[in-house]
């Protein structure tokens, strides 16, 4: 063909199989939402977290090189010094390394109780990375990515775009739910995985490895109870508006009601369960000395940690009211930390319902225009 | 139905990967460029993306889509937009292109451009072109075939020649000078002739009642128009506007639509 004709030729290349579809508007969907400024610098700053938790492994595996596990006592009694990182490692151990709550349990001595002691320690670390800080951030960086994946196209008409070529509806909910599930692996699972790694590199022997591998694969379970419930919740409110500030609006307010609602049955709950004030004390203790301390003597303000990384021994019997509690209860059961199914059933349940309900209202509102 | 061969209810993907879709209504990916925008229609339709890329520019210089192609969708013009969905419609090469009315917005140059493309398509790559418009002087200039819908019913099918032929066999005589002279002079020696205004102008319009006269009409005309001083320049079968048929099909329609007025017995 001469290199001057520059009308209109024929394609005569070999296409990709079908369903590739999805992976493009994967690709493109994560590329468009890149673009954002402020997507960027809420998936940077939701990594800061794993820099302190990636100290804390490091603490820890450095009390394991010093031989300080379970020694601080009489580290202290014989006079010997108390300052480094190991010392940090020796208290991070004495606090996460203990079985749960009631359970009792000692510190390590043997090789085998100080690997014990490193998969619970590491367990709750993770557990706690992925429930607490990440948890909320997911919230927030899929809060500013998906409004706009299903309301804009709707807006713009671009399901004409995608269902005048060879795309099925499941193409394009895989394609839209791999641009969030995308985001929640850039905010929970790869830094998860990196927080494994790092402890791997700082432990002394990379036998380590092999010991932990099971924690990986937990990541991958615990990232993905994360991700299904809240990708599906996220394009649905999407898909359910042309409006992307309204699906945005609709996902915060859902997730701060059902907190809110979470923490007024569990107060009314626990002031239930509180024996009844005596008279004239009412006025000097107006909520029956809830704002001191727990059932367990903790601190309340550190109520909520001990939660996240699986040692409060009670059952948040309101967790499936909030999809934030329920996903932690759930990711506890995942990581071993809570093994009640009384405990972890009804948030099961709860994000199960929540899935399947998301799902159909997202499967019915993308097929809407083609049945009109 | 099949297309292709092809059931669209059992093989849908299929159906569409044969076919481009030009819609009326606008819509885009909001964020992507022109290019963008083709090159991921491309990949959609299975390109590889590489091959996407080389494909989209190609398709787009044919379509006359200058650097605007690197502007974000949202910032086009009409014309440049209507550009950018054709390209996207056949930048996977489909042999079955539908066009729902893919000249709104274009200006004249832009509009005669983009019928040109399709007259190219079809008669040059083989391509068979759906165009559902209102401009009908597009179809009478670049179709063969018309269906006229009207309530969403069938009124009229058939090739444009079928449906644009005068209910009596006439000849159209173009030229120039005094035609209406000419056509006055026709009339005088017994062919029935008048006077008529085409969008290309004034022409005369002859009966030719029967094939066998059209030889001696011919030369009737070629010694009346020496006589009045016409240049003649074309001598064709004459054609009904196709507004015109469109307008019969569309009243014939109405009037079978009015209800029977019924009486209610006393």
């Amino acid at each position: 063909m001469p290199l001057h004709d520059v009308g209109y030729r024929s394609w005569t290349g070999v296409r990709r199989p079908p369903g590739s579809a999805a992976v493009v508007i994967a690709s493109t969907g994560i590329s468009l939402a890149w673009k954002s400024r402020w997507l960027r610098r809420a998936v940077l700053f939701a990594w800061s977290p794993a820099l302190a938790f990636a100290m804390s492994f490091f603490a820890f595996e450095q009390a394991v090189e010093e031989g300080r596990l379970g020694m601080l006592e009489a580290t202290a009694q014989a006079g010997r010094n108390l300052d480094g990182v190991g010392v940090l490692g020796g208290l991070l151990a004495n606090a996460l390394g203990r079985p749960s709550e009631g359970e009792g349990g000692s510190l390590p001595g043997s090789i085998e109780e100080v690997e014990q002691t490193r998969r619970t320690v590491w367990s709750r670390l993770l557990l706690a990375f992925m429930r607490a800080p990440q948890a909320v951030l997911l919230a927030v960086v899929i809060g500013l990515v998906a409004p706009t994946l299903i309301s804009r196209d709707m807006r713009a008409k671009a399901w004409l775009v995608y269902f005048t070529r060879p795309v099925s509806r499941r193409d394009y909910i895989l394609g839209k739910a791999a641009v969030l599930a995308g985001v929640v692996a850039m905010v929970t699972l790869l830094p998860a995985l990196g927080l494994w790694l790092v402890g791997v590199l700082v432990s002394p022997s990379v036998d380590v490895a092999v010991a932990t591998i099971d924690l990986p694969a937990k990541v991958v379970v615990a990232s993905l109870a994360v991700a299904i419930p809240t990708v599906l919740l996220a394009l649905a409110f999407s898909a359910i508006t042309t409006e992307s500030r309204i699906a945005g609006f609709a996902w915060f307010a859902t997730w701060v009601a059902c907190w809110i609602t979470h923490a007024a049955l569990g107060t009314a709950e626990l002031m239930a369960e509180q024996p009844p004030p005596e008279a004239g004390s009412f006025f000097d203790e107006p909520f029956g000395g809830l704002e001191d301390d727990d059932r367990h003597g903790r601190p309340r303000q550190m109520h909520w940690l001990a939660r996240a990384a699986g040692l409060d021994n009670s059952i948040d019997h309101w967790a499936w009211v909030s999809p934030y509690h329920a996903i932690g209860v759930v990711q506890a059961a995942i990581f071993g930390m809570e093994q009640r199914p009384q405990a972890f059933l009804p948030p099961l349940i709860s994000l199960a319902f929540i899935s399947v309900a998301s799902l159909v209202v997202l499967v019915r509102r993308v097929d809407a225009p083609m049945r009109s | 139905m099949r297309v292709f061969g092809l059931d669209p209810q059992k093989a849908s993907r299929q159906v569409r990967q044969q076919v481009g879709v030009v819609p009326e209504d606008e819509s885009s990916v909001p964020g992507l460029t022109g290019v963008g925008m083709v090159r991921y229609a491309a990949r959609l339709c299975g390109i590889p993306a590489g091959e996407a890329l080389r494909r989209a520019h190609e398709v787009l210089d044919w379509c006359d889509a200058g650097q605007e192609r690197y502007r974000p969708l949202e910032t086009f013009s009409v014309g440049t937009r209507q550009k950018v969905a054709f390209a996207a419609a056949i930048v996977h090469d489909p042999p079955l292109i539908i066009l729902d009315e893919p000249t709104n917005g274009l200006d004249p140059i832009e509009r005669k451009a983009m019928l040109g493309r399709l007259v190219t398509l079809a008669r040059d790559h083989g391509k068979t072109i759906f165009l559902c418009t209102h401009v009908l002087p597009d179809v009478q200039a670049i179709c063969e075939r018309a269906i006229v819908l009207a309530a969403g019913r069938v009124r009229l099918s058939g090739s444009i020649e079928e449906l644009t032929r005068p209910a009596l066999p006439m000849h159209r005589v173009e030229g120039t000078g005094p035609l209406e002279e000419l056509a006055r002079a026709l009339s005088a020696a017994g062919i029935a002739a008048s006077l008529v205004r085409t969008i290309r102008g004034p022409a005369v319009e002859v009966a030719t009642p029967a094939d066998d006269d059209t030889p001696a009409v011919l030369r009737a005309v070629c010694e009346h128009a020496r006589d009045v001083g016409v240049g003649v320049r074309s001598f064709e079968p004459a054609q009904r506007p196709l507004e015109e048929v469109f307008i019969a099909s569309l009243r014939e329609a109405e009037a079978a639509q009015t209800p029977e007025v019924l009486h209610a017995p006393a």
